[in-house]
């Protein structure tokens, strides 16, 4: 299993955390709100798109 | 701020002061364009469920002219092409699967085998990922295959675009008419999220004598995402409910038993959550939910609006009256069967015995179906005006 699949149990609201990208980036020279804001958001769309499926 | 904008703060007023158990200046009244505007406009429901403009401009030249205060929405509530896109094997649709004014069917199936427990409860979102979504899905059937990740993109493509396309028909529907939305957020019961979907009936049911410790864990284990589903995200409205279809809790699908130990604890537990985050749900009480009246009293006070279906309406006006607002009073079957007289009649008694002191709205008491009548429908609202003054 390579890093990327290992089990994240996420929560509610969350596919891939920040904080897991985040240690993938590494360094951040940027301002790191801006970029997790818009992660988080793109991020709560694909959660709800795939809860959807289930609460039909 | 012009005539509509006032309507609108007019309308919202007398809703939120009805779910707050309060007394407006007349009854709210819930109203929503349903499957059988198709029979009036000329369209197939094919049309009306695959054609979203065509969807839309139905609902927006029928709603000139009425006098209502909640819109319920419009006749589609799916858009198949998303179905499609992703070869679901959720459900046929009219025109595929069914005939084009057919009505959707669910094709339940247990899309979670007895098996999967263990690996859903421990991660949720991940296992919907990775096991019931090809299990829902033909286009999924191998994930990372050329069509299965094109199936992924054209899903969540068309998830977004239906999603802008309905938010600026809510947006031109309330501004053009002064109407308020029903709700924000979606959710369920836990039972129902695994007893609908994943296990299927005679799945979960099965779960209740073979192996009740994994039906227990796992609605434990639903309860925070549901609590989620049903605020719509950080920060969303927290003005209008969400509305939360329940379905297995109506009687007699569970002994009162199997209800209060699977059933109602991850309910209450969702509801509570929600709650705490200044969240009320709309109590979708599909069916009878008249042996569970005491039960739900255990609610904090205000955090539902209770639907009213086929329980006993007195019962649930004695009983949760005052600590909660009720939504119904119109038999769906009146709809169907009634005439424009018997519904006025109807809806005048519906008054004197259950909006008296307020804390009521008025609406059909399930989803209308295909088969009633325009003139009864417009009928239910012209009577609610005419009887609903304090």
């Amino acid at each position: 299993m390579s890093e990327k699949e290992k089990t994240l149990n996420p929560d509610p609201g969350v596919c891939v955390p920040w904080e897991v990208k985040k240690a993938e980036i590494g360094e951040f020279p940027g301002n790191e709100a801006i970029t997790k804001k818009e992660w988080e958001k793109l991020d709560d769309f694909a959660y709800n798109f795939i809860w959807f499926w289930a609460q039909r | 701020m012009n005539e509509k904008e006032m309507l609108y703060q007019k309308r919202l007023e007398r809703y939120i002061t009805a779910m707050d158990c309060g007394k407006p200046d007349m009854v709210p009244v819930a109203f929503g364009v349903g499957e059988w505007i198709t029979k009036y406009t000329g369209t197939t429901l094919q049309e009306i469920y695959y054609d979203l403009d065509k969807s839309t401009d139905v609902v927006s030249e029928m709603l000139p002219g009425l006098d209502f205060d909640i819109f319920k929405g419009g006749p589609a509530l799916w858009w198949p092409p998303m179905f499609d896109a992703m070869g679901s094997k959720l459900y046929k649709f009219p025109g595929i699967g069914v005939d084009e004014n057919s009505t959707f069917q669910f094709n339940e199936q247990e899309y979670m085998k007895a098996e999967d427990y263990d690996e859903f409860i421990a991660s949720p979102t991940e296992w919907l990922v990775n096991h019931y979504l090809p299990n829902i899905s033909t286009e999924l059937e191998n994930p990372g295959s050329y069509r299965s990740t094109v199936a992924l993109i054209k899903g969540a493509a068309a998830f977004a675009m239906q999603g802008g396309i309905m938010a600026a028909a809510w947006g031109k529907w309330t501004v053009e008419n002064g109407i308020v939305g029903q709700g924000t957020g979606f959710t369920k019961a836990p039972f129902d999220t695994l007893g609908d979907a994943l296990r299927g009936m005679k799945g979960v049911l099965l779960d209740l004598r073979r192996r009740p410790e994994k039906v227990l864990a796992a609605c434990d284990a639903i309860t925070p995402h549901n609590v989620n589903c049903g605020l719509a995200g950080p920060g969303a409205d927290t003005r209008f409910p969400c509305f939360a279809p329940l379905h297995r809790g109506a009687y007699p699908f569970l002994n009162p038993k199997q209800w209060d130990t699977f059933y109602w604890p991850s309910l209450k537990a969702t509801i509570e959550g929600m709650w705490a985050k200044g969240k009320r749900m709309l109590f979708y009480a599909e069916g009878d939910w008249t042996p569970y009246l005491e039960k739900i009293l255990e609610l904090p006070d205000k955090s539902i609006v209770f639907q009213i279906d086929t329980t006993d309406a007195k019962k649930a006006k004695k009983i949760l009256g005052g600590r909660f607002c009720l939504q119904g009073g119109v038999p769906t079957t009146l709809l169907t069967y009634g005439t424009p007289e018997k519904v006025k009649e109807h809806i005048k008694r519906t008054f004197d015995e259950l909006a008296y002191d307020g804390g009521f709205i008025l609406d059909t008491g399930g989803v209308v179906m295909g088969d009633a009548k325009k003139e009864n429908a417009i009928a239910m609202i012209e009577a609610a005006r005419k009887y609903g003054i304090y």
